[in-house]
């Protein structure tokens, strides 16, 4: 099995996060009986090696779709996923296995902050309480040790009315005693950050932190988070779908497809001359808007497919409107195909009943069948054949032989090519088009 | 409840339930936001249609199951997957099942609340695409409900701007987005995040209280051209231009 390798090395740098071959799989869950029969574990390959660093008081935006395992990623730097293989550095330290009281301690600099405002505050706690929380869980490492004391309660409050200040929650006061219910969504979101900044962390991973303002607001807390770069050298991780916004505020992008980093680089290049099919993809479903500029754009086919048992080569592959015939076809790109084309009154004739049902072929690696009646196997390969004709160029390329034995038709793929990551232009693409 | 609903020049506010009914599905019909609570989790694809055409008309069982096979495969969605539950289908799948839900009755006029909202950017422009096609293909009228600017000036002709429950500016998609006549629309605009953008910018303040909503011109408090006139009379929608309508008491300053 050719997988994709890395070979783009990790330079020592001054990286403050560097993450490298990181992988997060999570199991799936099965009755008993159908884990003893199946050999090896079924997992979800949330995350499948995923390599990048960021340098302090850098902005870096992990774009994707959902199910891409781009929050799990930001998860797994924070540590609330167990990394399955690959290792996470900060600040120079191997973080991947830490435990106990040193991950209290590691958590104190590396913050996350999640979509929904609302969720992630207690709606019994004062917003001043929220804010000053965390300052009572690290009070050993932080401030005067006498907690309790009310000289601790005053250093808190301040503490907490000087950050509320910092992002913008004012009248800082007024609002000190208040519950999450009464505040406003950009509100809330701005508590949610004063409380991760009230630790001073070095990293902050937002998580989709702007996607579900709305437009006015959204404007207003990626200002903050910019002006909280500039002011304090924070550093981002910046997770989101949305191209545009990320366009405005990251220094770096890394575009992830199922589990992959498929392209990353500084943010200006990618932007101005996509180079992976999938990043000029999402690139160009953003809507412009302006009526005078519609244009016909060439989609992708289909949905983002299962990560438990992710295409073989490129994961675009199927989907991919520049594939090639060695960029990873096997037999359930050929089942999914006929699949199509038998749905299709029109195009299909006859052919359901030569070649269906679809659920009696079989896919397994390179190799689909179907177990057809003797007299019937003749006619299935020509009719097989003839269905290839309407196939993608690149999948009819890669069929190697379509064959019978006996009674089953045969349809054999050539083993693609291994895929590796190449530098072009400044930035790292994985995609055959440029090896 | 007042005010009138004309459809095909008849006032549907007049009808009673069981008119409704009539009008409900074989003339409007309506998709929302989220596929997946729309769709009942307990039934089969095929009963959701089968209910729906015989609840609207007498047809044998045979043929009701033919064009709800018919309705499924028009959105590209093989037919024997008609036996399936809504949990086995994708999300894109789903939204394209309301849409053949949508249809099976050949409305007049589609309602589509917010239909790509929960979907990935790549699944949403192929459901646009979908939206488009069908509404040249069967003469379709569709009522789009959407935040996404960007979405607007892909897919509609024209454009009606709500705010605080009130009109504030109707006109072509083109007159709209290049000649916004309300504060509002012009805000709202200036706001959208898009891959050219250059500077942020942001409407100030936040969606009024509907319980109390302000006087005169609801948006006048967040208004950075307002007048005292704002404050006390509400702007009534004036065309300003040949079918380019606004409701803002300063709306020819820029004409």
């Amino acid at each position: 099995m050719t997988g994709p390798a890395t070979v783009v090395k990790a330079e020592p740098t001054d990286e403050i996060l560097r993450l490298d071959d990181l992988k997060v799989h999570f199991p799936v869950k099965m009755p008993f009986v159908q884990r003893l029969l199946q050999r090896g574990e079924t997992v979800v390959h949330a995350v499948d090696g995923v390599s990048f660093g960021i340098r302090p008081g850098e902005i870096l935006g992990l774009v994707g779709e959902s199910g891409c395992g781009k929050s799990t990623v930001g998860r797994a730097c924070v540590r609330l996923v167990k990394p399955t293989a690959g290792r996470i550095f900060f600040d120079g330290q191997d973080i991947t296995k830490l435990g106990g009281e040193k991950l209290r301690a590691l958590r104190r600099r590396i913050q996350i902050i999640f979509q929904d405002p609302h969720a992630s505050l207690n709606p019994a706690m004062t917003i001043g309480k929220a804010i000053g929380h965390p300052l009572r869980i690290h009070s050993s490492v932080f401030g005067p040790q006498k907690t309790g004391s009310e000289e601790f309660g005053e250093w808190i409050r301040q503490k907490v009315l000087n950050a509320m200040k910092e992002v913008g929650l004012t009248p800082e006061e007024q609002l000190y005693d208040k519950y999450p219910g009464d505040l406003s969504g950009g509100q809330k979101q701005r508590a949610v950050m004063a409380r991760a900044l009230i630790l001073e962390p070095n990293l902050l991973v937002v998580d989709e932190g702007v996607s579900m303002l709305d437009m006015s607001v959204r404007a207003k807390v990626l200002e903050l988070m910019l002006d909280l770069k500039r002011r304090h050298k924070l550093t981002y991780l910046f997770i989101t779908h949305d191209l545009a916004t990320a366009k405005f505020i990251c220094d770096k992008i890394a575009i992830m497809y199922l589990g992959r980093i498929v392209e990353i680089g500084p943010a200006r290049e990618i932007y101005a001359d996509p180079k992976h099919p999938y990043t000029k993809a999402l690139l160009q479903v953003i809507p412009i808007p302006d009526p005078d500029r519609r244009a016909k754009k060439v989609l992708p086919r289909g949905e983002v497919p299962d990560a438990v048992h992710p295409p073989a080569g490129c994961r675009f592959h199927p989907r991919c409107p520049a594939v090639l015939a060695s960029c990873g076809w096997e037999a359930r790109d050929f089942v999914d195909f006929l699949d199509e084309h038998l749905s299709d009154p029109k195009r299909a004739g006859d052919d359901e009943t030569i070649l269906g049902p679809i659920e009696d072929w079989r896919a397994k690696g390179l190799v689909a069948s179907l177990e057809t009646n003797p007299l019937k196997v003749r006619k299935a390969v020509e009719r097989t054949n003839a269905v290839l004709v309407e196939a993608p160029v690149a999948m009819k390329q890669a069929v190697e032989s379509v064959s019978s034995q006996n009674r089953t038709v045969i349809v054999r793929f050539r083993s693609h090519h291994q895929l590796l990551q190449s530098n072009v232009q400044g930035r790292v693409v994985e995609c055959l088009l440029y090896q | 409840m007042s005010g009138k609903i004309f459809f095909r020049g008849r006032d549907l506010t007049q009808l009673s339930n069981q008119m409704y009914r009539r009008i409900r599905g074989e003339e409007i019909a309506l998709i929302f936001q989220d596929p997946m609570t729309r769709l009942n989790p307990l039934m089969r694809i095929q009963d959701h249609f089968l209910e729906e055409i015989h609840a609207h008309e007498s047809v044998s069982s045979t043929e009701a199951r033919t064009r709800a096979r018919e309705a499924l495969v028009s959105m590209g969605i093989h037919e024997t997957r008609i036996r399936n539950y809504p949990h086995e289908f994708s999300g894109g799948m789903r939204q394209r099942i309301m849409i053949a839900l949508a249809l099976v009755l050949k409305p007049s006029l589609l309602i589509a609340d917010e239909p790509t909202t929960s979907l990935d950017v790549i699944v949403e422009a192929q459901i646009l695409e979908i939206l488009q096609d069908l509404k040249e293909a069967y003469h379709m009228s569709l009522l789009l409900i959407t935040h996404n600017l960007g979405i607007v000036a892909e897919v509609c002709d024209r454009v009606a701007v709500l705010y605080a429950g009130k009109l504030v500016e109707l006109g072509s998609v083109r007159d709209i987005f290049h000649k916004p006549l309300h504060p509002y629309t012009q805000g709202l605009l200036a706001s959208v995040i898009h891959l050219e953008t250059k500077e942020l910018h942001s409407i100030e303040g936040s969606p009024p209280d509907l319980i109390a909503p302000p006087s005169g011109c609801r948006f006048h408090p967040r208004c950075s051209y307002a007048q005292p006139i704002c404050t006390e009379r509400i702007p009534p929608l004036v065309e300003f231009e040949p079918g380019h309508f606004a409701a803002c008491h300063f709306g020819d300053k820029f004409l």
